[in-house]
């Protein structure tokens, strides 16, 4: 079993927006990460030593990471940072070696290669 | 502006002139705001429930941008999707923000507005140059909002977005980046859209409650003075500020 860094994730104070959401189906993290729902879309943030990992379920289904691609916008600290995760096994998208700091800004953006459909949530680490 | 986007800009506002569409004595309640369809950020034209023709406005819209949580810019543009124009953007935005002139429209007394200016019809009482803006919050606020570049009129929330329908939040209304008094407001212009207007207290601010548990526009409108009086009369600024309220899980 993967260690998973001891990391707490939580939803904005201003968690009122819609990324809050709970609707459909799967709402739990299926890989010891953290998740958060944009209306039936479900976003899990994994941390670990490795790396960050995202696992994307749109409506309960695993979406195929090899048809999208996946950013990562991080703020903190005052500074931007975009990484492009790399598609692999399934609906996963890797960023191999990223860490993130703590009180980071975290917003992630899927978007469907040949639909130009764009889905995104974002986190806040704490 | 690029003269293509000039050009393009004079095209459609000749074509919707010439087409009649949709300026009548009640055209000051329209405006543009962001909403989601079918999952992706869209932008509408309309009020109340007439989501109106937005691809044949398209040309007419000045900027479209995309913000993230420092507010810095990001890469931001529309795309027709059918009927329906989307808002592709290179990153998660914090916000979106559009800006959209409206033309030149003047009439006499109680007459048909007509896509003239004051020049045009020098006899006209009412000659009016029309700016719709547009402001959506699509993630969470972990600073205020500022004054966004380009929009002549703005709202901003005064605090945090609450989780519930009918709590009262503080609006601040901007006209060129400072309080307006005056600014006419209501908070539902999609599901109330003939609701009181509330005016503005001298630091800008109105505080209203929340009216729905899901897509909030708020929306304000100024007649401010006018920048060329040989043309209009005045310059009716229309902005909106959308934002939605999660619902409970199911």
């Amino acid at each position: 079993m993967k260690k998973t860094l001891t990391l707490l994730f939580c939803l904005s104070t201003l968690g009122g927006l819609s990324n809050a959401a709970l609707a459909h189906g799967i709402t739990k993290p299926q890989h010891g990460g953290v998740v958060q729902m944009n209306g039936e879309t479900l976003f899990e943030l994994v941390v670990n030593p490795a790396g960050v990992s995202l696992y994307v379920l749109d409506e309960d289904e695993p979406v195929n990471a090899a048809a999208m691609t996946a950013k990562l916008s991080i703020s903190a600290g005052g500074k931007k940072t975009d990484v492009t995760m790399v598609p692999a096994k399934g609906n996963q998208f890797v960023a191999k070696g990223l860490k993130l700091a703590k009180d980071a800004n975290v917003s992630v953006l899927v978007i469907d290669k040949a639909t130009q459909s764009r889905y995104g949530t974002t986190f806040t680490i704490k | 502006m690029p003269a293509t986007r000039t050009f393009l800009s004079a095209l459609a506002i000749a074509a919707i002139g010439a087409s009649g569409l949709a300026f009548s004595s009640s055209a000051d309640a329209h405006g543009i705001w962001f909403a989601q369809r079918a999952k992706q950020i869209a932008l509408i034209y309309g009020v109340g429930a007439d989501d109106l023709e937005m691809t044949k406005r398209l040309p007419l819209v000045e900027s479209l941008t995309a913000y993230d949580a420092d507010y810095q810019p990001i890469k931001a543009a529309a795309r027709v999707a059918g009927p329906i124009v989307l808002v592709d953007v290179d990153a998660q935005p914090t916000l979106v923000a559009a800006v959209m002139p409206y033309g030149v429209w003047s009439r006499v007394g109680d007459g048909e507005f007509e896509k003239k200016t004051l020049a045009e019809m020098p006899n006209a009482t009412v000659s009016t140059k029309n700016v719709k803006y547009a402001v959506s919050i699509q993630g969470p606020l972990s600073k205020p909002i500022p004054a966004l570049p380009g929009h002549g009129l703005q709202i901003i929330p005064a605090g945090p977005i609450p989780d519930k329908l009918g709590t009262p939040l503080t609006y601040r209304v901007l006209y060129n980046g400072k309080a307006l008094a005056g600014a006419r407001v209501i908070n539902d212009m999609v599901n109330d859209p003939d609701a009181k207007e509330q005016m503005t207290a001298a630091d800008g601010t109105v505080t209203l409650p929340v009216r729905n548990q899901g897509l909030n526009v708020v929306r304000a409108v100024y007649d401010g003075p006018t920048d060329q009086p040989t043309l209009y009369k005045q310059i009716e600024h229309t902005a909106t500020l959308a934002f939605t309220l999660a619902h409970a899980p199911e």
